[in-house]
C-alpha cells in the first residue's frame, strides 16, 4: 500500500527520558514489525505521565493509561453478553484480558468547520467509514483526497479543536436495531432522547443497505389502511408501497400519517416515524399523541430536529430504514413515515456544499436524485422465500406555493408509487383531508384494495372528476337545467362526505357502508351542513340492526350483492327517519 | 490481456480517482476495477487530470473504498454477452445474470457496449406498418417497423402498462426476438414484468436488462447501452428483426446530469448536463434499422412535471418516427390508453404509406375531436340547445369516438375482470369509418366505451337495451 512505501519514521512521545535499555527494545521492536530500520524521535510530553504514545507513520501505539482503558473498553464490547451471565463474564473478562500492543490508526483534526472536519493521516480510512475524535463527537468519512479527508460530523463542531487526535472505528454506519426501540424516541444514531433510560439492542444494521433486487420482492397484494375515506377509497395504499405525502405547509401532511399509524392499532403493522428537520416540540407533541392513544406501543420514533447538525439530519431517515429492515426481514409489516424529505434535501445539499462539491439545478449536488432513490428503493414487498414481509413508505414533501413542478418534489414524485396532493384551498375552504383528486395517483394501491372496498368505492373518482368539470363550466351560469343541478348536488354531497376530522380512522366496514349509500344516490337531499350528523348516524344505525355484516365486510373484504342490498335498504330506512328527525328538530 | 496497476487516490462519493503507475492512461470509458473484500467493484474512466490521473465513475457503491487500494487496468471497455444464450435471462448493466439462473454458458459471444452508430448508407428507412392492436395508435400514430417510438408522459398516467401491453400485443405475436432495458425505474416494476414474461411465455424470446433507480448514476447512465447491445448483435450478427423497449429513457438524461454534476461540469438549461443533445444522439443514432436487419424501438420517456417542453423530453422528441403522448386529463376521463389523439403523432400517417382510406379516416376522427374541443366551452356555458343540427351531430359523434378510443387491455384484464382485446388494423379502419360517416350515430354513447370493433359496439348496445 501507498502508506507503507514511503520513509517510516517513529516518534516516541513520554513524560520521562526513556533509558538506553529502552530504546534498543523500541527499535528492536519496530525492526522486527516493519521488517526494516526505523529512526525514533523521542519527544516530551507533560500530559503523558503514565504511558508513552509510538508513533510509526499513521500507526500509534498508545500506551497511556487512556490508551489502555478503551482497549478494554472496545474489549469488553466486544464480548457477546447472553442473557443472565453477564457477571461471570466480566470475571472471566477481567481475568483474562492483557493489553496488547496493537496499533491503531490515529490521525489528526487539520480544519473544522460548522459541521465538517478535516483530518490527515488516516490513509487506510475508507469512504462511509465512522471516525471518533477527542470527546467522543463521532463523524463519517465523505471525502478521501491525497492530502486528507474530509468527515461530516454528527456532533457539535464546536467540541472538536484543530491539532486534536482522532480515531477509526473500521466500521461504517450503523444503526442498533431490536424490540427496545418500539415505543421509544430516539436520535439519529439510536440514542434515546426521551429520558427513559438505555436501550438495548439485538443487533446493528448498516444504514446504507442494498435495496432488495428484482427477484427478492412480489407484487404488493395486501391493503395498508389510512382510516381516511378519501384516501382509502380513490388512493389506496399496498403493503410495500411508496406513496408520497404532498403539499404546502400547513395542508394536514403529518396528521394524515398520523392517522395512518393511530390506524394500524391491533393490525400487526409496526410503524417508525422519521422527523427530520422539524422543531423538537413538533415531535414531541406528536410522541405525546401517540403514546396517549396507544399506538407508541407499536411504533419507533426517530428524530433529527432542526437544531442538530446536518450529518445527523442527513442520515436520520437512512437509520429508520435500517430499523424497519430489521422487522422487513424477519416477516413483518413495517409502514415507515419520512417527515419530510424537502428538509432532508436541504440538510444533504448543506453537506455538499460545504464539502465542496459542485451545485447542480438549485444548488442541490448532483446526486440528489439517488440520494431518495436508493432510500425509497429499500421500501418492498419481500417473496416468499424471504418471509414476506413489507415495508409501506409514506414519505412527506413540502411544496412551495403548490409548486409540484420544483426540483425535489418531481424527483420524489417520479420515485414513488404515487402521491397524495394536499392543497391549502380545499384547507382553509374545510375541505379536510385536503385531497386534491385530480392531481393524487395511486398506482398499485388498487391490485390490493379489497372487494368489498373495491366494489363499494367504484367509480368515486371519475364521479368526482366530472362533478369538478361540470363545477368550473357551470360557475358562470345561472340558468342550469335540473339534470345539472342534481349533479352539482350530487357532488358537493361527495365531497362533504370524504371530510373527516383528525383522530378518527374509519374501519373497513364504515367507510364500505358509507360509500355503498353514497355512490347509490342515497345522500342525495341530504342537506351539506347536516351531512356529517347524518354519517354518524347512518353508521350507529347500521352496526345496531346488522352487527354481523359489518363484522363480515372487516373479515372477509368481500361484499355480496345481499349485503349490498341490505346496506341500501337500512340506509334508506335510516334516510326516512333522518328526515322525519329533521322535521321535527326544525 | 496487459494488466496495469493503479492506486485510488480520492473518493468523493460516486468519483474516484486513480493514479496509474507507469504505461498508457487508460482511455475514456475503459473500465477499471477494484477489489473489495472479495467483491469486484467496477468503475469507468471519464476524465484525463493529468497524464498521470484519472477520474472515473462508480458503477458500483463507493462504501468501504479506500485511498492506495490497487486497482486493476484490464484494458477494455464494459462488455455484455450477446446472442442466443442471452434470451430468458435477466442482467445487470455489466452483464452479469441476476435471474439466480447461474452464469452464462462458457464461449457466449462478448461486444463492447460502445460502438459507433451505423453510418449513412446502411441507414434503411422504414416505410411499413406495425400493428399493435391497439385501435389509437393503428390509427392516430401508426407505429412503424423498424422505426423509433416514443411514449410521452408525466408521472402515472399509464406509460409503463402501455408499454407492458405493447409487449404482450407486440412481442408475442411478432416472433423475433425482444430486448428489454428497465433503465433507472422501480425495482418493483422489474418484478411485475418478471413474473409477467414467465407467465405469457414471451420470456424464451426476450432478454432483460436492468439498471434501476436504487444503482448508482453510473449505471442508470451505462444500461440503456447495455440493452442495446444486445439488440444490435441480433440486427447486424444474426439479421433478425428485434424488439428494443426502454423504460423509460428520461433516466438516462437524468443519470448524464447526476454524473455531469458529480464531474464539476457547468449546467445548462433547467440544470442539466452542457452535452444533453450529444448524449442523446450517441444514444439514439445506434438504434436504427439498417439493411442487415431492423430494430423497432419503443421509448418511455418520462415528462417531469408534466412540462413537454423540458429539455430531456424536448430532446428526445426529435429523435422518434412516432410519438405517443399520454394525458392525465384523459386518464382522469377514465379512458385507457390514455392516448391524447391531438398531441400524438406519426411520419408514416402519409396516404402514399398508409392509403388513402386510412389517412382520410384518421384526419376526419382528429378534425372531429378538434372541432368538439373548440365546441366545448361554448356547450358548457349555453347548453347544447344553442349548438347548430351540424355541430350537434359533430359532437355526437366525437363523443362517441372518445369512448371507442378507450379499449380494454390485456395487462390490465387481471384488475378490471374485462379480458384485453386486440384489434386488427382492418377492423379499427372500417370501425372508425363507420362511425366517422354516422353510420352508428343509432347506439348510444356507452355503448362505445372500453370495447373492441364496431361489432362489439352493436353487440354492446343490444345488452344495453336488453338490461333496460
Amino acid at each position: 500500500m501507498r502508506a507503507d512505501r514511503g520513509r517510516l519514521t517513529a516518534q516516541l512521545r513520554s513524560a520521562d527520558e526513556p533509558t538506553a535499555e529502552q530504546l534498543r527494545r523500541f527499535d528492536q521492536f519496530l525492526s522486527h514489525k516493519y521488517k526494516r530500520k526505523v529512526p525514533l524521535h523521542w519527544e516530551f510530553d507533560q500530559a503523558l505521565q503514565d504511558g508513552f504514545r509510538l508513533q510509526v507513520g499513521s500507526d500509534v501505539y498508545d500506551w497511556t493509561l487512556d490508551g489502555r482503558v478503551r482497549q478494554f473498553q472496545d474489549y469488553l464490547r466486544r464480548l457477546q453478553p447472553g442473557e443472565n451471565d453477564i457477571l461471570p463474564l466480566m470475571r472471566q473478562a477481567v481475568e483474562s484480558w492483557e493489553p496488547s500492543p496493537l496499533p491503531e490508526e490515529m490521525g489528526e483534526v487539520l480544519t473544522v468547520d460548522s459541521s465538517i472536519a478535516t483530518v490527515g493521516g488516516l490513509a487506510h480510512a475508507q469512504y462511509g467509514e465512522i471516525l471518533v475524535f477527542e470527546g467522543g463527537v463521532k463523524g463519517m468519512v465523505q471525502d478521501l483526497r491525497p492530502d486528507g479527508l474530509s468527515c461530516i460530523l454528527f456532533g457539535d463542531g464546536e467540541e472538536v479543536r484543530a491539532g486534536s487526535m482522532v480515531r477509526r472505528t473500521l466500521k461504517t454506519a450503523g444503526m442498533p436495531v431490536g424490540d427496545g426501540f418500539l415505543g421509544r424516541v430516539v436520535d439519529a444514531l439510536g440514542v434515546p432522547v426521551d429520558g427513559k433510560g438505555p436501550i438495548r439492542p439485538e443487533g446493528y444494521r448498516p444504514i446504507e443497505n442494498p435495496a432488495p433486487g428484482i427477484l427478492d420482492r412480489q407484487p404488493v397484494n395486501a391493503p395498508m389502511e389510512t382510516g381516511l375515506l378519501a384516501i382509502d377509497s380513490m388512493f389506496p395504499i399496498g403493503r410495500g408501497q411508496r406513496e408520497l405525502i404532498i403539499g404546502d405547509r400547513q395542508t394536514g401532511k403529518t396528521a394524515i400519517a398520523l392517522d395512518t399509524i393511530l390506524n394500524q392499532k391491533g393490525k400487526d403493522v409496526i410503524c417508525v416515524y422519521v422527523a427530520i428537520g422539524q422543531k423538537t416540540s413538533s415531535v414531541a407533541q406528536l410522541a405525546e399523541n401517540l403514546a396517549r392513544r396507544g399506538a407508541m406501543e407499536y411504533t419507533a420514533v426517530i428524530t433529527a430536529p432542526a437544531g442538530v447538525s446536518p450529518a445527523l439530519q442527513y442520515i436520520a431517515p437512512y437509520a429508520g430504514c435500517a430499523l424497519a429492515e430489521h422487522y422487513m426481514h424477519q416477516g413483518e409489516d413495517v409502514l415507515i413515515v419520512y417527515d419530510d424529505l424537502s428538509k432532508h434535501a436541504i440538510a444533504y445539499r448543506a453537506l455538499s456544499l460545504l464539502l465542496e462539491r459542485s451545485p447542480g439545478r438549485e444548488a442541490y449536488p448532483g446526486d440528489v436524485f439517488y440520494l431518495h432513490s436508493r432510500l425509497l428503493e429499500r421500501s418492498a414487498h419481500l417473496s416468499d422465500e424471504l418471509g414476506g414481509g413489507s415495508m409501506t413508505a409514506l414519505p412527506i414533501v413540502e411544496t412551495q406555493a403548490g409548486d409540484v413542478s420544483a426540483y425535489i418534489p418531481t424527483n420524489i414524485i417520479s420515485i414513488t408509487d404515487g402521491q397524495i396532493f394536499l392543497e391549502s384551498d380545499l384547507f382553509f375552504a374545510g375541505q379536510r383531508p385536503a385531497v386534491n383528486v385530480g392531481l393524487s395517483v395511486s398506482r398499485v394501491g388498487g391490485d390490493a384494495q379489497t372487494k368489498a372496498m373495491k366494489s363499494a368505492a367504484g367509480a368515486i373518482r371519475l364521479e368526482l372528476a366530472q362533478y369538478r368539470e361540470m363545477e368550473v363550466f357551470t360557475q358562470f351560469s345561472s340558468d342550469l337545467d335540473e339534470t345539472t343541478r342534481r349533479q352539482l348536488a350530487y357532488g358537493q354531497g361527495l365531497m362533504r362526505l370524504l371530510r373527516q376530522p383528525q383522530y378518527a380512522p374509519l374501519s373497513q366496514h364504515q367507510q364500505v357502508i358509507l360509500l355503498t349509500a353514497a355512490m347509490d344516490r342515497v345522500m342525495q337531499d341530504v342537506p351539506l351542513n347536516r351531512m356529517d350528523g347524518f354519517r354518524t348516524g347512518l353508521l350507529a344505525h347500521l352496526e345496531e340492526e346488522a352487527p354481523d355484516l359489518c363484522a363480515r365486510i372487516d373479515q372477509t373484504g368481500t361484499l355480496s350483492q345481499d349485503d349490498r342490498e341490505e346496506i341500501l335498504d337500512l340506509s334508506r330506512e335510516y334516510l326516512a327517519r333522518f328526515r322525519d328527525g329533521g322535521k321535527q328538530g326544525g | 490481456m496487459i494488466v496495469e496497476r493503479g492506486i485510488i487516490t480520492q473518493i468523493s462519493g460516486p468519483v474516484v480517482d486513480v493514479e496509474i503507475e507507469g504505461g498508457e492512461l487508460p482511455r475514456l470509458r475503459e473500465e477499471l476495477t477494484v477489489e473489495k473484500s472479495g467483491e469486484l467493484r467496477v468503475m469507468e474512466v471519464a476524465q484525463h487530470l493529468d497524464s498521470r490521473t484519472v477520474r472515473c465513475i462508480m458503477l458500483s457503491p463507493s462504501e468501504g473504498l479506500a485511498r492506495g487500494l490497487a486497482v486493476d487496468v484490464p484494458g477494455r471497455t464494459i462488455q455484455v454477452p450477446v446472442g442466443e444464450a442471452t434470451l430468458g435471462r435477466m442482467f445487470n448493466v455489466l452483464g452479469q445474470p441476476i435471474d439466480g439462473g447461474g452464469p452464462v454458458p462458457e464461449g457466449t459471444p462478448v461486444r463492447s457496449i460502445y460502438r459507433t452508430p451505423p453510418p449513412f448508407e446502411e441507414q434503411s428507412p422504414a416505410v411499413e406498418i406495425l400493428e399493435t392492436g391497439i385501435k389509437v395508435i393503428d390509427l392516430l400514430e401508426p407505429y412503424p417497423k423498424g422505426g423509433k417510438i416514443g411514449l410521452f408522459g408525466g408521472a402515472g398516467v399509464g406509460k409503463t402498462v402501455l408499454i407492458q401491453e405493447l409487449i404482450h400485443n407486440v412481442a408475442m405475436e411478432h416472433g423475433g426476438y425482444s430486448i428489454f432495458t428497465g433503465v433507472g425505474e422501480r425495482s418493483r416494476e422489474g418484478n411485475d414484468l418478471w413474473r409477467e414474461m414467465r407467465e405469457s411465455g414471451v420470456s424464451a424470446k426476450t432478454a432483460l436488462v436492468f439498471g434501476q433507480m436504487n444503482e448508482s448514476p453510473g449505471v442508470r447512465m451505462r444500461v440503456a447501452l447495455s440493452g442495446l447491445t444486445m439488440a444490435e448483435h441480433f440486427r447486424d450478427k444474426e439479421h433478425k428483426d428485434v424488439l428494443l423497449f426502454i423504460d423509460n429513457i428520461f433516466r438516462f438524461v437524468q443519470a448524464g446530469s447526476e454524473v455531469s454534476t458529480l464531474l464539476g461540469r457547468m449546467p445548462s438549461a433547467v440544470g442539466y448536463q452542457p452535452t444533453l443533445a450529444n448524449e442523446m444522439g450517441e444514444l439514439q443514432e445506434r438504434i436504427t434499422s439498417t439493411k442487415d436487419g431492423s430494430v423497432t424501438s419503443v421509448q418511455a420517456v418520462y415528462v417531469p412535471a408534466d412540462d413537454l417542453t423540458d429539455p430531456a423530453t424536448a430532446t428526445t422528441f426529435a429523435h422518434l418516427d412516432a410519438t405517443t403522448v399520454l394525458s392525465r386529463k384523459i386518464s382522469e376521463q377514465g379512458i385507457y390508453p390514455a392516448v391524447d389523439p391531438l398531441e400524438s403523432s406519426s411520419r408514416i400517417l402519409e396516404a402514399d404509406i398508409v392509403g388513402a382510406e386510412h389517412y382520410r379516416v384518421a384526419r376526419k376522427v382528429q378534425e372531429i375531436l378538434e372541432k368538439y374541443r373548440e365546441l366545448q366551452d361554448i356547450i358548457a356555458i349555453l347548453g347544447m340547445d344553442e349548438l347548430s343540427d351540424e355541430d350537434r351531430k359533430t359532437v355526437a359523434r366525437a363523443r362517441r369516438l372518445q369512448r371507442f378510443l378507450a379499449q380494454p387491455t390485456h395487462v390490465a384484464e387481471k384488475f378490471t375482470g374485462i379480458p384485453g382485446v386486440y384489434v386488427p388494423l382492418k377492423d379499427t379502419l372500417e370501425s372508425f369509418a363507420a362511425i366517422v360517416d354516422g353510420e352508428l350515430d343509432q347506439y348510444p354513447e356507452a355503448a362505445f366505451y372500453n370495447v373492441g370493433a364496431w361489432r362489439d359496439v352493436v353487440a354492446k348496445a343490444r345488452k344495453l337495451e336488453g338490461s333496460v
